[in-house]
């Protein structure tokens, strides 16, 4: 997808139209030599009062270009004619060699007039690549700043009025209809006009040029932006029209062109790393999902084959079971059951990553979310010795909800495998976050403390509840890892590593 | 040695370990138990089992693996234990040398079903002729009969026949069949196969749609159903 904006022709002239100032600050340069050549003419010699209407000449073209010097220069000439030549105070040319000195003038003005103004048109070139060029990479500069469309709008709109000198707005298509992204002026409301045109731009993708002046219609040219996505058209933006008869005119043109396409490809990166993002997501949220599931059907399975087969057991060889057996297997049967009432309750922690849903990350204190675990863990267990020391800590992006249930089933794990003290802290380590949550247990047995520290996702090799796993699921659908290790006192510990943005960082 | 036989439990589940080893008690069978590959490969060394059930999710390593080494030196009859995600690892077991299979949850009907048909297949001399449901196959002479009715059979439905009918009630994998019946090259033939089923169902069951005598067993292979009474 290219941006359907035409570059513009380089138009640079030597000879650039002259302007009404041009003339009045020329005429009022050779009033002041005329005056002065005037009042001093009887002790002036002739070639000094030629060399002064000369100069005068020289500085019109200078300033005012080649027309204008032009103009100074015939102006000098009557001047010069009027004081000078026989007969004097008249514009009549008596002798021939005169008419030569004339010709000579004129020719000396021209050249005067043309090199100067061509001098001009360099340093005003140059002038207006300097400008744009600083304009340009404040605006590389400021876009990749962004972070979001409308930001980038708005850079673009600030950076199009500087150029233009006039208005500059940015439209963006929501639900089909165009709406104001960003203005500067910032109160500036586009009129019906211009509405119609940058509709128009929008639905032909291509650009509208503003009116010329004293016509009716838009006041500003309209350009469509396009970001590389079919399904999001990207906004549209309008600047004023920059006069023609600007000497920088061209450069000021160019410059426009050049926003135009840096913003649209800040959008087209934009809209890639917003795709690219969300589609991670997406599969962290599905490996998540689908490991998960894998490794509750096994746990949900072998409670129910223990339950069926007991029943099973009891009812096809019930005459031949001894008493102790029958027990026992009664006992199973009621152990697994509950086993099984736990898992269905996991499952429900489970259906806040339910298929299709993504995970909401949101900027989390994420002591908050340690401490609101460590309360529901003292109500579950009233009788467990939970500690927690947590100092403020820094925000990390993440879903509260999970993170709290990360937490919670750390310390649910604790509590069902290790007696004594379990302690719940959190600190920062080299831009990571780590919460963790320390027992006094018998440590994890290594196989698991294994499975904790890989990457995979499969089912856990012994025995033990969906929690670790449902905790280890939640850290790597945020973004971070599950750590394990041991104590050097014995005992395990647990932690929830999390990255911390930069600007969070203390 | 008391007569009765002996059964090793291979799984990791103690729960599990814990009603089957009631159960097969109470079913007149000793049992062994082991929590592991190594310690089953161990157990087999030590107890002399007369059967080994298996369960596929064992930690140190997998069914497959337990089984392939186990082969190498004996042909003890193994029934495996399986979970619905572990479908590939079954099929592999069995095409490696596993009598039978049993999905998790099971009736203990079923499993002790499954388990005296392989007990039995490996003590019972492999019989000449067998008599099933009117039909009668005699091998050695290579002649299928229905209520005295020859049927005529090309000798690769034979031997398929053969095959699936002299091990009566065990799942026997496609790749188990076609290298039996066509020969090692030609294990990955499976549509193959199927037309030749086919082709015994029409001309042994009573009603092809509807099979009575060669079952399919969904991705795995088929069954030659287990006679009437046969049970022990």
């Amino acid at each position: 997808m290219d941006q359907e904006i035409s570059p513009l022709k380089d138009d640079r002239r030597w000879i650039s139209p002259p302007t009404l100032g041009g003339f009045v600050g020329a005429g009022a340069i050779l009033t002041a030599v005329a005056i002065l050549v005037g009042s001093a003419r009887h002790v002036l010699p002739e070639s000094v009062a030629i060399l002064l209407f000369l100069i005068a000449v020289l500085i019109s073209a200078a300033c005012f270009g080649f027309w204008v010097g032009i103009a100074s220069a015939v102006g000098a000439l009557a001047g010069f004619n009027f004081m000078f030549f026989e007969p004097h105070f008249t514009l009549f040319i008596a002798k021939p060699e005169d008419v030569i000195t004339l010709g000579v003038f004129l020719l000396a003005a021209a050249i005067t007039g043309l090199i100067s103004g061509r001098l001009r048109e360099q340093v005003d070139a140059a002038q207006g690549r300097a400008a744009a060029l600083e304009v340009l990479s404040r605006v590389s500069i400021e876009l990749s700043r962004a972070d979001a469309p409308s930001d980038v709008a708005r850079v673009a709109v600030r950076h199009l009025n500087a150029l233009s000198r006039g208005p500059s707005i940015a439209l963006s298509p929501v639900e089909g209809r165009l709406r104001l992204l960003a203005a500067e002026p910032e109160d500036y409301l586009p009129e019906a006009s211009e509405l119609e045109a940058a509709d128009a731009a929008f639905r032909r993708r291509r650009p509208e040029f503003a009116s010329a002046q004293g016509w009716n219609g838009s006041r500003l040219t309209f350009y469509p932006v396009a970001t590389g996505a079919e399904d999001a058209p990207g906004p549209v933006i309008g600047h004023a029209r920059i006069p023609a008869d600007r000497r920088d005119h061209g450069w000021r043109e160019s410059a426009i062109d050049v926003i135009l396409r840096q913003t649209g490809q800040t959008l087209q990166r934009m809209a890639l790393a917003e795709k690219a993002e969300a589609e991670r997501r997406r599969a962290t949220s599905e490996e998540m999902r689908a490991a998960l599931l894998s490794s509750l059907s096994h746990d949900l399975r072998t409670p129910l084959a223990t339950i069926l087969g007991s029943v099973t057991t009891l009812r096809e060889l019930g005459e031949t079971l001894p008493p102790a057996a029958k027990a026992d297997l009664l006992v199973a049967i009621e152990e697994e059951a509950e086993r099984l009432a736990r898992y269905v309750e996991k499952l429900l922690q489970l259906t806040r990553l339910k298929a299709g849903s993504e995970i909401h990350m949101a900027w989390v204190d994420a002591g908050d979310a340690a401490l609101a675990a460590v309360a529901r863990a003292r109500r579950s267990w009233p009788n467990a010795r939970i500690e927690a020391t947590i100092p403020p800590l820094p925000m990390v992006r993440a879903e509260v909800g999970l993170l709290e249930q990360a937490i919670f089933n750390l310390i649910e794990n604790a509590v069902k495998y290790a007696p004594g003290v379990i302690r719940v802290a959190g600190s920062v380590e080299r831009g990571t976050l780590v919460l963790s949550v320390t027992d006094r247990g018998r440590g994890l047995p290594d196989p698991i403390a294994d499975w904790l520290t890989s990457d995979s996702m499969t089912r856990v090799p012994q025995v033990s509840g969906l929690g670790l796993q449902i905790s280890k699921g939640i850290a790597l659908a945020l973004g971070g890892t599950l750590a394990s290790g041991h104590r050097a006192q014995g005992g395990a510990v647990l932690e929830i590593r999390l990255p911390v943005p930069e600007e969070h960082r203390a | 040695m008391n007569g009765r036989q002996t059964i090793l439990i291979v799984d990791d589940e103690p729960q599990i370990q814990r009603f089957l080893g009631h159960a097969l008690m109470a079913a007149g069978y000793d049992t062994v138990l082991a929590g592991s590959g190594s310690e089953a490969l161990a157990g087999i060394a030590s107890h002399e089992p007369d059967l080994m059930i298996l369960d596929l999710g064992l930690p140190d390593m997998n069914g497959k693996e337990v089984i392939e080494r186990l082969r190498l030196r004996s042909d003890l009859p193994v029934i495996v234990l399986s979970a619905h995600d572990q479908e590939m690892e079954k099929i592999m077991a069995l095409d490696l040398g596993a009598d039978d299979f049993v999905a998790k949850p099971f009736g203990i009907g079923e499993l002790l079903a499954r388990l005296r048909v392989s007990l039995r297949q490996r003590r019972a001399a492999r019989p000449d002729v067998i008599r099933q449901d009117g039909l009668v196959i005699d091998l050695a002479a290579h002649q299928v009969s229905r209520d005295g009715e020859p049927l005529r059979l090309t000798p690769k439905e034979f031997d398929l026949l053969a095959a699936l009918a002299s091990n009566a009630g065990r799942v026997m994998t496609h790749r188990k069949l076609l290298a039996l019946v066509w020969g090692p090259a030609h294990v990955d033939d499976v549509p193959y196969l199927r037309v030749f089923v086919g082709q015994l169902r029409q001309k042994l069951e009573l009603d092809p749609a509807k099979p009575a005598l060669i079952l399919t067993e969904p991705g795995i292979g088929y069954r030659w159903v287990q006679p009437e009474g046969g049970t022990l």
